[in-house]
């Protein structure tokens, strides 16, 4: 499933958690690591502008070569030696490199590189980096958080084709071994009905949506899997369901819900979430 | 680049629809002053000061341009107004402590140039390494120490890579451990609180002694005097503040022998002293011995004294020009400029038939705080510290204190204890990242977060507001008697 995983790793933010958990993913897989470490770039722009009048250009750029190389040190003794430590034990071969620029684009250029299944990586709230990669990249992301059971809460909605969820949830349980929970949520912000190819429907009425997700409940539950249907704001009813059943993942597909409230915009779903929810969380975008 | 961030102009010019707004929205505040009716008792030019000053505070804020064009913009729209003709505008940049402000700048250029500074901190840190706890405290001690005669956002550049070298030598993973916090914190609040000490430190400082050289009656404040007033709250405050960051963030780990291996490491890569390192020396002990003795001399003052230090390391062929193009910010100075004819501004607006700005807007607070001088100065001090936490401190300093100086005047008590209040209050900017550039420097090393620097920062400002508070009614008022005029 896992062939090749990208694991980036910023110089905001490092967790040895998504180093174990990669180690897990690729023993289960088979999969190859690829750990890049960026030099987050958007960091130093704007730590200059903060300190442009009080110190020349001179003083800047041989702060900012200082700092490089101390990052390059970090990356080199700190985070590659973990990962060594980690993975070399179980005999699992990856890849590192360390790269300067903004952690988004970066990421992206890496994809273009070579063929990915999935980027693993850790997140934290107070960054300069700003994680626009959940909305921009085409492959699975996976972002580590805390959770030791062997639950999965896949999330599917009306606001989503929920096409990728439930089979790759599926296989993912089979290949884990771990319990299988899939939560429908009628999304009581934003009534609309997402189509196979995520373009949005007009307004529905409450009945169809629900109608709509009673019958993907029902075809889940013909399958076997522990399916449940509700209704309420998707983001929230997630966050709930993912604490009530201690999940260990939290899927979510291609949800499409609207972008801003009067026409303003608004912090995305995806970012939402992964910030309110300390589970590890999958985006399959 | 921030992909959000449009180039709009050309090339060469990156400016955002954000800062296009601020810098509309800067303008605007002006215009609508301009245009409506002065209030009772406000002159026309104190209405139109009244807008420099919130159009300045908007765009010092947000920053859509540098500061210092902002400090320009303020000096040049007083004559263009017709608040105050050029002359006077320009003269109040011929200030001494200007000079004074480049002296310092040239001779912390010639310590950086032979690497003075970096032997100097590694020699305090080494008399630390025996704990962890203990270690940060000379973490604090050096830092602080050394911004006695350097600028302070210098010192925090000199303190962090060799702290990031220790930090990675011990293996403290960034942001995981409170070891690494305490480490970077410390160097951000020391440099902070050291710069309140000497008129070294913080550029709001010689800026404060400016604004007073230059009022009506004069109030000339040496060296020496600084100290005095000063140093009492550097050394009740840093140890304070220590113990917040012990108890914010408790340290684990009990084995510092790598930090102290990394720093005798580095200390021995330091050789032994050059003769060009002693000749730095001996002309910055002068230097700074004459600012002691001499700087209240009106032949001698602190911009001859610091020039005479900066001439004599060229006539030593310690430093040469080049050196100075590098190393000397000149943008602080244009900051400098904006910021003393902004005070002067607010202050010179009084013509008979109505006050100006800074008296007004006392008049003004007054209905809201009362003229218990108890009372206005807890207001001062944590006015100073909210503004001086979103805002550059000497931008801060150069919006309150001329409304400081007003209140003084009006309750009649000297105005030098309103200058020591708000100034020392304007170094302490502990909460943001944006809020000084020692937090941001620091904060580019990755040990903390946000969310750390604000935790820390919002009980050490609490600290600090307690600590000035009680340094100015027992030690400023109760044996100095600077409130008497």
């Amino acid at each position: 499933m896992f062939k090749n995983i990208l694991i980036p790793i910023s110089s905001e933010f490092y967790s040895k958690n998504v180093l174990l958990r990669s180690a897990f993913l690729a023993e289960k897989f088979n999969s190859n690591l690829n750990l890049v470490y960026i030099i987050e770039e958007k960091t130093f722009n704007e730590i200059d502008k903060i300190v442009s009048t009080y110190r020349t250009v001179a003083d800047k750029e041989e702060s900012k070569r200082e700092l490089i190389s101390k990052q390059i040190q970090t990356a080199d003794q700190i985070i590659f030696d973990d990962a060594k430590q980690i993975l070399k034990d179980k005999q699992i071969p990856f890849e590192e490199k360390i790269i300067e620029g903004e952690f988004t684009d970066k990421i992206k250029e890496e994809l273009n590189k070579k063929q990915y299944d999935l980027i693993l990586m850790g997140f934290k709230k107070e960054c300069y980096l700003n994680y626009r990669l959940f909305e921009e990249v085409k492959i699975p992301v996976w972002v580590v958080g805390q959770g030791t059971s062997k639950k999965i809460l896949a999330v599917c909605s009306n606001l989503a084709p929920n096409q990728k969820v439930p089979d790759l949830s599926i296989k993912l349980a089979y290949h884990l071994e771990w319990e299988l929970n899939m939560l429908y949520v009628i999304d009581t912000e934003d009534s609309v009905y997402v189509d196979k190819n995520g373009i949005r429907s007009d307004i529905k009425t409450k009945e169809d949506l629900l109608s709509q997700g009673q019958n993907f409940v029902n075809e889940m539950r013909q399958k076997g899997i522990n399916a449940e249907l509700v209704q309420g704001s998707l983001e929230k009813q997630t966050l709930i369901k993912a604490e009530a059943i201690k999940a260990n993942l939290v899927i979510v597909g291609r949800e499409q819900k609207k972008k801003g409230i009067l026409g303003l915009p608004v912090k995305n779903l995806k970012k939402k979430i992964v910030e309110k929810c300390k589970y590890s969380i999958l985006f399959l975008n | 680049m921030d992909e959000k961030k449009k180039k709009i102009f050309d090339k060469g010019i990156n400016i955002s629809k954000k800062d296009i707004f601020f810098i509309i929205l800067a303008f605007s505040i002006l215009i609508i002053f301009y245009i409506l009716p002065t209030p009772e008792g406000l002159t026309f030019s104190g209405k139109l000061m009244i807008g420099i000053l919130l159009m300045a505070a908007i765009l010092w804020i947000t920053e859509p341009i540098p500061l210092a064009v902002t400090g320009l913009l303020v000096m040049i729209l007083q004559p263009l107004l017709g608040i105050n003709d050029a002359k006077t505008v320009f003269s109040s940049f011929g200030n001494q402590a200007v000079f004074f402000l480049i002296g310092a700048f040239i001779i912390a250029a010639a310590i950086e140039k032979h690497g003075l500074h970096r032997r100097i901190a590694l020699r305090f840190l080494s008399f630390f390494e025996n704990n962890p706890r203990y270690f940060t405290l000379g973490i604090m001690l050096s830092c602080a120490l050394l911004t006695f005669i350097m600028p302070e956002h210098g010192v925090a550049a000199l303190f962090l890579p060799i702290i990031i070298s220790i930090l990675i030598a011990m293996k403290i993973i960034p942001r995981k451990s409170n070891f690494g916090i305490i480490s970077m914190l410390a160097v951000a609040y020391g440099c902070s609180i050291g710069s309140l000490g000497t008129l070294i430190g913080g550029a709001r400082n010689p800026l404060a002694i400016g604004i007073l050289a230059d009022l009506e009656t004069p109030i000339i404040v040496s060296f020496f005097d600084w100290m005095i007033y000063a140093i009492p709250v550097v050394l009740i405050a840093l140890p304070l503040v220590w113990l917040v960051l012990q108890f914010a963030f408790p340290i684990k780990i009990k084995d510092i022998s790598k930090a102290k291996k990394e720093i005798d490491k580095q200390v021995a890569s330091q050789g032994k002293l050059s003769i060009k390192e002693y000749k730095v020396i001996i002309i910055l002990i002068l230097t700074i011995l004459f600012w002691v003795i001499f700087s209240g001399s009106s032949y001698y003052g602190l911009g001859i004294i610091a020039i005479l230090g900066s001439v004599l390391l060229f006539l030593i062929g310690s430093i040469k020009w080049e050196d100075i193009e590098k190393r000397v910010p000149w943008g602080i100075i244009l900051l400098y400029g904006g910021a003393i004819t902004l005070g002067l501004g607010m202050q010179g607006t009084n013509i008979p038939g109505g006050t100006g700005a800074g008296i007004w807007i006392s008049d003004k607070l007054f209905n809201f705080v009362g003229n218990d001088l108890v009372i206005v100065i807890l207001a001062m001090i944590i006015f100073t510290i909210i503004l001086t936490n979103i805002m550059s401190n000497v931008a801060a300093v150069a919006i309150i204190l001329p409304i400081g100086l007003s209140i003084a005047t009006k309750i009649g008590i000297n105005p030098l204890l309103a200058t020591m209040v708000i100034t020392l209050s304007g170094g302490l900017a502990f909460m943001f990242v944006i809020s000084t550039p020692g937090n941001a420097i620091t904060y580019s090393s990755g040990y903390f977060s946000t969310r750390d620097l604000f935790k820390a920062g919002l009980i050490a400002n609490i600290i600090c507001i307690m600590v000035i508070f009680a340094v100015a009614i027992f030690y400023w008022m109760g044996i100095l008697n600077l409130h008497i005029t």
